[in-house]
């Protein structure tokens, strides 16, 4: 192994470990985050704005499907069109998901989240083209697994009974603060991959990197479904 | 850059080599076996505190699950028989000031009860949520007893788990409202929160 690519991956394990952090929180909301929930009254465009952002920053499950998906998206236009189509997937859940309370199991959406990981690092590898000489539209997976995201998002929020009083306002300013927090998410991720895409390291290493986001998409789910029967079963 | 150019045909879809089922086998495989083995050694014992290897409490990670609520909810009996509050009676004035949500909490242990009333002073009628939230908890989780509009609410409540139980009342008004709380239990009074 040359110097060089050596020096990316430390690049790209320093970055992952910069991560860490955020996987020390509970992927919830934090206490200061959940008195401010319980005691907002009407509404409160900024500190939505802001919660929305760091629930995407510090989610690490949205965090890892979007590695997934821009992981082969050399060209800009096709990093907006998916982004655009994963924003338009999650939105549309988040936002009807809280407005006509529909309630899912946090642990079993967040479990479907991490197999939305497995299935992109999967992908990513060709194995639906491998074994079932099929490829899944990748811009419907996108769509659909955007769906999902969007209701582990409108769960964390319907976990507080926010005040229906300015209730959609608030909404659309955490909504916006999502996407603020997954932009800002994304040019970091962006700019070490297209970094790493310079260098033979990466075509090498790709295997090894979807592996591992499959195998993080995994943990997710066997941690997520421990969660459901240990709480609602135990 | 010659791999890249090999795959990179389609240049408006994903430019993703196909790997062989052989690759596939043991990229799938050791994706799962690594996430296995830090599924068992590492988030078990952290989070849940099951410590199948042993490993969790060599590196103290069972430590971290001592403070989950998951945790918590399984040393909730233990609790129960270990130790009781000794009774106490109280009664407390709380103003909520206009167009604010304050709450007041008391430290009850699982299986322990308390009676409880509360009234406006004026005859306000209050948004309220009576809620509890586990020890140690940092999921944000909570259970609301009761919530509802009321001026006047009088009962009895037996914790069933170890924590910070009380209410959360909102003044929807223009003026201050106080309230004026009496206990009767095995309780700690945290106070305002």
């Amino acid at each position: 192994m040359s110097f060089k690519s050596t020096s990316i991956i430390i690049i790209f394990l320093l970055a992952c470990l910069i991560g860490l952090p955020s996987l020390v929180l509970a992927h919830g909301v934090d206490d200061s985050t959940k008195q401010f929930l319980l005691d907002n009254q009407g509404v409160s465009i900024i500190p939505f704005l802001y919660i929305g952002a760091k629930h995407m920053v510090t989610g690490y499950d949205h965090l890892l499907f979007l590695i997934g998906v821009i992981f082969f998206l050399y060209r800009t236009k096709d990093v907006l069109v998916y982004v655009t189509l994963f924003t338009i997937g999650h939105s549309l859940t988040l936002m009807s998901g809280v407005l006509n309370n529909i309630a899912v199991n946090p642990y079993l959406i967040d479990a479907i989240i991490g197999f939305s990981v497995v299935y992109k690092g999967f992908d990513n590898l060709g194995g639906f083209q491998r074994l079932f000489r099929y490829q899944p539209n990748t811009k419907l997976a996108v769509l659909i697994f955007g769906l999902f995201h969007g209701f582990g998002l409108a769960t964390k929020l319907q976990e507080f009974q926010i005040p229906n009083e300015g209730l959609l306002e608030n909404l659309i300013a955490f909504n916006v603060g999502v996407e603020f927090g997954q932009f800002f998410a994304l040019t970091v991720v962006l700019i070490v991959i297209s970094f790493w895409r310079r260098h033979r390291s990466f075509l090498q290493f790709s295997t090894v990197a979807n592996s591992l986001l499959m195998s993080g998409g995994m943990m997710l789910v066997a941690y997520q479904l421990t969660g459901y029967f240990w709480h609602t079963i135990g | 850059m010659n791999e890249l150019e090999h795959t990179g045909k389609a240049q408006h879809e994903l430019e993703h080599t196909v790997q062989s089922k052989k690759t596939l086998l043991k990229a799938t495989a050791f994706a799962a076996v690594l996430a296995l083995l830090i599924f068992f050694v590492a988030i078990l014992p952290a989070e849940f505190g099951v410590d199948p290897t042993g490993f969790g409490k060599v590196m103290k990670l069972t430590q971290l699950a001592g403070q989950t609520s998951s945790a918590q909810a399984a040393t909730t009996q233990a609790d129960t028989t270990k130790q009781t509050l000794p009774a106490q009676e109280d009664s407390v004035d709380i103003s909520i000031p206009a167009g604010k949500g304050l709450e007041y909490k008391f430290y009850l242990v699982g299986g322990d009860a308390m009676r409880y009333g509360w009234s406006t002073k004026g005859g306000e009628l209050l948004y309220f949520d009576f809620h509890g939230e586990p020890q140690g908890d940092t999921t944000g989780y909570f259970e609301s007893y009761t919530i509802s509009t009321a001026n006047n609410v009088r009962g009895s409540f037996t914790a069933s788990f170890e924590g910070s139980h009380g209410w959360y009342w909102k003044n929807k008004g223009q003026t201050d409202i106080v309230v004026t709380l009496q206990t009767e239990g095995s309780y700690k009074i945290i106070g305002l929160k």
